[in-house]
C-alpha cells in the first residue's frame, strides 16, 4: 500500500485545543499556496509520466502489507489540515487536477478530504465527489453547542449534523466523524448525547480522539473550567467505545471505530509501517524506510517549497522492527504478526523484539496466540505501559 | 622571614571574601583587573553556590610605599560550619586574620565563630567592615558590634568596598604592618602542617603545608606523624596561580609538597610532616580526623551500576578525603553503600558531584545522624542506618547526638526564631543581648532535627536575617521510635527513620501523603503505610492509572509518537525499581521537606 497525504493548513481561526500546523488569517495565500504544493508534487513526479484520468476509487480488501515504492502511484489519498474545505470546489479541483498531473491516481482505492461542518457547502461536497474522492471526514468534534464553544469551534451541532446530511444527498457514501473525547464541560451524558447523534446521523466511521493539553494551544494559556481529568476521560472513552460497539462498529484501532468495511484505509497504512508521501510544511512522508517531515512554515514553504528543510530520520532494522510492532499493536483486531515482521526484517536483526513481545505476554499485557499479538482490551487506555517496552 | 606575612580573610559568608581576595590580587599585579571573577573560588560547584568548600591558597609579591618588598601568603578558609575544622586547621598556618564583616548585615554567628577560632589560633584579628560603599551600610553599628561582641578596638577597624577596591591598598598596607612576621628557624628539625590538599590524577595527592621550623626540598625524607608513614620528596613549591616549583621551603613559608602519595586516605588535614630523621618531633597539637555527622545511603538507579558506583567513590575520596563510604545492602534497593559526610552541606555538596564529576545516576537516601541504641542484652551499639535498628522489644533507650547552636537575630524576631528551635526539639541554654538590637539565642538540638530543614525555616521565619553556627555537645536520651515505610506491602528498608515519639503519627501521615504525590499512578493499586513496629500510623492508596494512551490525532507524523514514548521512557529510567513499583529519587528525601 502506498498513501499520499496533502496538507491544507489553513483555517478560519485557531481551535482552543489544536496544537496542529496550520494559520489562521492567512487566507489570501490559498491561490500562491496551491501552486507551491503543485511545485513540491512535481519533484516526486516519476520520469516520462503523463497526464492520467481520474477514476472513481474502487472498493478494496484491507491488505495487510507494506510494499516497496513503487513509483509516482498512490492506493490511497487524503487530504487534510487544517481545514481543507476552505479550499472551495474550485480549488480542490484545481488540486486535484494538478496532483493528477504528477501521479498515477487511477488505482485509488479511497479518497478522502477533510471538512468543517461551517465550510462544507453543496459546492463544494459536489466538486469533491466529481474529483473523485469518495470519503468525508466531517470534524464534529462534539454535538454539544456549550462544548463546541468552550473549545473554539466555528459551529454548532445543527451544522454539523446539516453537513453531514448534506454530503450524503452530495453522493457520499462513507462519511467519518471526529470527536473529542474530554472537552471541558463535557459528560457520560453529553457524549452519549454525541454519539447517538452521530449513528442517527448513519456515519460508518468515527475517531475518538482523546484532549490532551498541548504546549502551544490556546488551552495551555487558559485552562478551561471544567476539564475532565485523566481518569475521567479514561471513564468518558470506555463509555464511547462500549456504546460504539453495541451499535455494530469495530474498534480497529486505538482511536477509531468503523462499521466493519469501512476501516480508514490511508490511516490502516500507517499502522501498518506502510510507505507515504506528505505534502506541505508540517506533513509527514515514509518512503523506503526513510521518515521525513518538511519544516512547519507556510511563508518558507511557498516562498521555495522545494528547499523546504526536513527532518530525517532512517532506523537501523532493530529499532525500525520495534517501530513496526509498536504501531501494528494499536491495530487492535489485527495486531501484529510477529512471523511477517521477521519476514521482513529478518529475525537475526530484530534484536530482542520477540523477548519483549514474549514477557509482555507473559505479564499479560498482550495477548498471544501462535506468531500472533494483539493489545488486551483493557489495555487500551494504559497502552504506552506495553509501547514504552516494545520500543528498545 | 621578616618579609613574611601569613594571613586569612574570615567571614560570614556572603560576606564578601572571594571578592576582596580578588580585590588584594589585582592590586598587586597578580591578575588583570576584571580578568576573572574569584579566582580562587575553582571548582564550578562553588562557583554556582558562592561559597569557598576547599581551603587554597596564594603567595601575593607586594612592595609597600614605603618601598619595602614583601610576600604575603594569602590563605583562603571554607565558609560553612560544615567545614570548621579545615577552618581552624587553615588558621594554624597563619599569624594574621582578616575579620570581614559586611556593613549591611553586621557581626554574623560565623563571624564570632570564625573570630574566636582565630583568636584561639593566637592570630592577630585585624577588624574590615565590607561593602561600605552600599547606601544601606551601618558602620557605626558595625563598629560597636565588634567592640561589644567581639572586644575588638574601634580604631583598629578599617572601611573598604571590595566591590569598587576602596580602602583594599591601604588594607594591604595594615597587614604588613600588624600581622607579625613568622617565628621559627630554619635550621632546626623540619615540622609542618598539612592544613589542605588536593589530588592530581598524575602525581598523587598533594598536601598544602606550613614550614613551622626546618626546611623542606626535593629528596627529603618526610614522616606523617598520624600514620608513621614515610615518604621521598619530589618536589616543593608554592602556590601562585597555579603551582609553581621552588627549589626549597623555609620555616615561615607556605607551600606545597609532592611526594607520590597514592592514596588520599593517608593524607589529613591537621597532620604533621617531620622529616624522616627526626620522628620524635611533637605534633601540631589540635589534630583529630575528620568527623562524619551526617550519612545516607547511596544506591545506583539502576542496581547493575553497583560496580562503576564503588569505583567512583574510591576516585571520589582521592579528592575529598573527609568523605567516609562502605558497603550497604538494602532489601529495596538492593547494593549500595553508605556514605558520611561532614554535615549537610558537605552531603549535598559531594553528592552533586558525584552526580556531574563522576556521573553516577544515583539515588541517596534520607540522612541520619549516629544514634547510641543501648540493647536491653547491655549492647551499646553506634548506628547510623535506621534500618539497622535492633526490634523494638530489644532496645532499652537510645540517645541522640546533640549540638550546641547560636543563633543571632534581629531583637524583632526572636519570637518565630524561639518557638521553631523549641518545635525542634531545642533546650534553651541561654540568651545574650550583645546591643539592644539584636539577640544571640543559645539552644541545645538533636542534630537530627537541626539537619533536616532547620536551617531554610530560621531563614525563612526570621525573613532572612538569623545566622547560625553550631558544634557537636554529646548525646541525650531521646524518646524515640522507628518507623518504617510500607509500600505495595512491602517495607521500603531505605526509607525507615527515626523519630521522636510524640507526634510521630502525624510526621507520618505527611510523609505517607507526600509520597502519595510524589510516587506516580501505577496499573494497580498502591498502599502506603506507616508503622511503627506492628502499629499502622498513616495509610493512603496510590489509586491505578487508568490513562496513558497517545489517542489524540499525529497523522501520519510517527516519530513523534515514537518520541515521546522515548522521552517517557527515558524518565522511567531515573526512577527506582521497588519491588514492582517505580519510585522516583524525590520520595527518599520526602521526609527533608515536609512541614510539620
Amino acid at each position: 500500500m502506498q498513501g499520499l497525504y496533502i496538507h491544507i493548513p489553513f483555517c478560519v481561526s485557531k481551535c482552543y485545543y489544536c496544537d496542529f500546523y496550520s494559520e489562521a488569517g492567512k487566507l489570501h495565500l490559498l491561490g500562491d499556496y496551491l501552486n507551491a504544493l503543485l511545485m513540491e508534487a512535481g519533484q516526486y513526479r516519476g520520469p516520462g509520466f503523463d497526464t492520467h484520468v481520474i477514476a472513481r476509487p474502487k472498493a478494496a480488501a484491507i491488505c495487510p502489507e507494506a510494499g516497496q515504492y513503487r513509483g509516482p502511484g498512490f492506493d490511497t489519498l487524503y487530504i487534510g489540515g487544517g481545514t481543507p474545505s476552505l479550499l472551495g470546489a474550485a480549488g480542490l479541483e484545481q488540486l486535484m487536477n494538478g496532483l493528477a498531473g504528477c501521479f498515477d491516481l487511477t488505482k485509488l482505492h479511497e479518497a478522502t478530504v477533510e471538512a468543517n461542518p461551517d465550510t462544507a457547502n453543496s459546492e463544494f461536497l459536489d466538486a469533491a465527489v466529481g474529483c473523485g474522492i469518495s470519503r468525508l471526514s466531517i470534524g464534529v468534534q462534539s454535538l454539544n453547542d456549550d462544548e463546541l464553544a468552550k473549545s473554539g469551534r466555528l459551529h454548532n451541532a445543527g451544522q454539523a449534523l446539516a453537513a453531514i446530511a448534506k454530503a450524503r444527498d452530495c453522493g457520499f457514501e462513507d462519511i467519518s466523524a471526529d470527536i473529542i473525547v474530554g472537552l471541558p464541560g463535557q459528560t457520560p451524558g453529553s457524549l452519549e448525547n454525541t454519539l447517538c447523534g452521530l449513528l442517527h446521523s448513519a456515519v460508518t466511521h468515527i475517531s475518538a480522539y482523546c484532549l490532551s493539553v498541548e504546549p502551544g494551544s490556546e488551552f495551555a494559556r487558559h485552562t478551561p473550567p471544567g476539564l475532565p481529568d485523566d481518569d475521567a476521560q479514561a471513564g468518558l472513552f470506555e463509555l464511547a467505545a462500549r456504546y460504539l460497539k453495541e451499535n455494530g462498529f469495530v474498534h480497529y484501532e486505538i482511536s477509531n471505530f468503523a462499521v466493519p468495511g469501512n476501516e480508514c484505509l490511508h490511516n490502516l497504512n500507517y499502522w501498518r509501517g506502510g510507505e507515504y508521501l506528505g505534502l506541505g510544511p508540517g506533513a509527514a512522508s515514509h518512503i523506503q524506510g526513510k521518515r521525513f517531515k518538511n519544516a512547519a512554515c507556510l511563508d518558507k514553504y511557498i516562498d521555495n517549497p522545494v528547499a523546504i528543510d526536513k527532518e530525517e530520520e532512517t532506523l537501523d532494522a532493530a529499532h525500525k522492527s520495534a517501530e513496526e510492532a509498536m504501531l501494528r499493536l494499536r491495530l487492535l483486531q489485527e495486531g501484529l504478526d510477529l512471523a511477517g515482521l521477521s519476514a521482513r526484517y529478518g529475525q537475526a536483526n530484530m534484536g530482542r523484539l520477540s523477548d519483549r513481545l514474549n514477557k509482555l505476554a507473559g505479564q499479560k499485557m498482550l495477548l498471544k496466540a501462535g506468531h500472533k499479538y494483539r493489545l488486551p482490551p483493557d489495555m487500551v487506555l494504559t497502552s504506552n505501559q506495553v509501547f514504552r517496552q516494545v520500543i528498545n | 622571614m621578616n618579609n613574611l606575612r601569613n594571613f586569612c580573610i574570615i567571614a560570614h559568608i556572603d560576606h564578601g571574601k572571594s571578592t576582596l581576595a580578588d580585590r588584594i590580587l589585582e592590586l598587586s599585579g597578580m591578575v588583570r583587573k576584571t580578568s576573572m571573577d574569584q579566582m580562587l573560588d575553582s571548582m564550578e560547584l562553588e562557583r554556582e553556590r558562592g561559597i569557598t568548600i576547599k581551603a587554597k591558597s596564594v603567595r601575593i609579591p607586594y612592595k609597600t610605599r614605603d618601598g619595602g618588598e614583601y610576600i604575603l601568603n594569602l590563605i583562603d578558609t571554607p565558609g560553612h560550619v560544615d567545614f570548621n575544622y579545615e577552618v581552624s586547621r587553615s588558621l594554624m598556618a597563619c599569624e594574621g586574620a582578616v575579620l570581614l564583616v559586611d556593613a549591611t548585615q553586621g557581626v554574623e554567628a560565623q563571624t564570632i565563630a570564625n573570630a574566636n577560632l582565630a583568636l584561639d589560633a593566637g592570630l592577630k584579628i585585624i577588624p574590615v567592615i565590607n561593602k561600605i560603599d552600599l547606601s544601606n551600610a551601618m558602620v557605626d553599628d558595625c563598629s560597636l558590634q565588634l567592640y561589644s561582641m567581639l572586644g575588638l578596638s574601634i580604631e583598629d577597624i578599617l572601611l573598604v568596598s571590595a566591590k569598587d577596591g576602596s580602602g583594599v591598598a591601604e588594607l594591604l598596607e595594615t597587614i604588613v604592618e600588624r600581622v607579625p612576621p613568622p617565628s621559627g628557624s630554619a635550621d632546626a628539625p623540619l615540622k609542618c602542617l598539612i592544613f589542605d590538599s588536593f589530588y592530581d590524577a598524575y602525581r598523587g595527592v598533594i598536601p598544602h603545608l606550613r614550614v613551622f621550623a626546618g626546611s623542606l626540598k626535593a629528596g627529603d625524607k618526610i614522616l606523617l606523624k598520624s600514620t608513621e608513614k614515610i615518604y621521598e620528596v619530589e618536589e616543593v613549591g608554592y602556590f601562585s596561580l597555579g603551582l609553581a616549583q621552588c627549589p626549597v621551603l623555609q620555616a615561615g613559608e607556605v607551600g606545597y609538597v609532592v611526594a607520590l602519595i597514592r592514596n588520599a586516605g593517608e593524607i589529613h588535614v591537621g597532620d604533621t610532616v617531620v622529616s624522616s630523621d627526626h620522628p620524635e618531633e611533637a605534633a601540631v597539637p589540635g589534630f583529630r580526623m575528620a568527623q562524619s555527622m551526617v550519612y545516607c545511603g547511596v544506591y545506583p538507579i539502576i542496581t547493575s551500576d553497583y560496580g562503576k558506583l564503588g569505583a567512583a567513590l574510591e576516585k571520589f575520596k582521592l579528592n575529598d578525603s573527609s568523605i567516609v563510604f562502605e558497603k550497604e545492602n538494602s532489601a529495596a534497593l538492593g547494593f549500595g553503600y553508605r556514605m558520611g559526610f561532614l554535615g549537610m552541606l558537605h552531603m549535598e555538596i559531594a553528592l552533586e558531584r558525584l552526580r556531574r564529576e563522576y556521573e553516577q545516576d544515583i539515588i541517596a537516601t534520607m540522612p541520619s545522624v549516629i544514634y547510641k541504641v543501648f540493647c536491653k542484652n547491655g549492647d551499646i551499639l553506634m548506628l547510623d542506618n535506621p534500618s539497622k535498628f535492633p526490634l523494638e522489644g530489644q532496645v532499652e533507650h537510645i540517645e541522640e547526638p546533640i549540638i550546641r547552636t547560636r543563633i543571632i537575630v534581629p531583637s524583632t524576631h526572636v519570637g518565630p526564631c524561639m518557638e521553631l528551635a523549641e518545635a525542634k526539639r531545642g533546650a534553651l541554654v541561654g540568651i545574650e543581648h550583645p546591643d539592644d538590637r539584636r539577640a544571640i539565642l543559645i539552644y541545645d538540638l538533636p542534630l537530627a532535627d537541626m539537619i533536616t530543614d532547620f536551617y531554610d525555616r530560621l531563614k525563612s521565619v526570621s525573613r532572612g536575617y538569623a545566622s547560625m553556627d553550631y558544634e557537636l555537645n554529646g548525646y541525650r536520651a531521646g524518646d524515640l521510635v522507628k518507623v518504617d515505610i510500607i509500600v505495595n506491602n512491602g517495607i521500603v528498608d531505605a526509607l525507615s527513620y527515626i523519630a521522636p515519639k510524640e507526634g510521630a503519627a502525624a510526621r507520618g501521615r505527611a510523609l505517607i501523603h507526600k509520597l502519595s504525590k510524589t510516587i506516580p499512578k501505577h496499573l494497580f493499586k498502591i498502599p502506603l503505610q506507616a508503622a511503627i513496629g506492628a502499629q499502622v500510623i498513616a495509610r493512603e492508596d496510590i489509586f491505578p492509572r487508568r490513562k496513558d494512551v497517545l489517542a489524540k490525532c499525529y497523522g501520519g507524523d510517527i516519530t513523534r509518537k515514537r518520541k515521546l514514548l522515548e522521552k517517557q521512557k527515558e524518565g522511567k529510567k531515573k526512577m527506582k525499581m521497588v519491588g514492582f513499583v517505580e519510585v522516583p529519587q524525590e520520595a527518599f528525601l520526602s521526609l527533608m521537606k515536609i512541614d510539620d
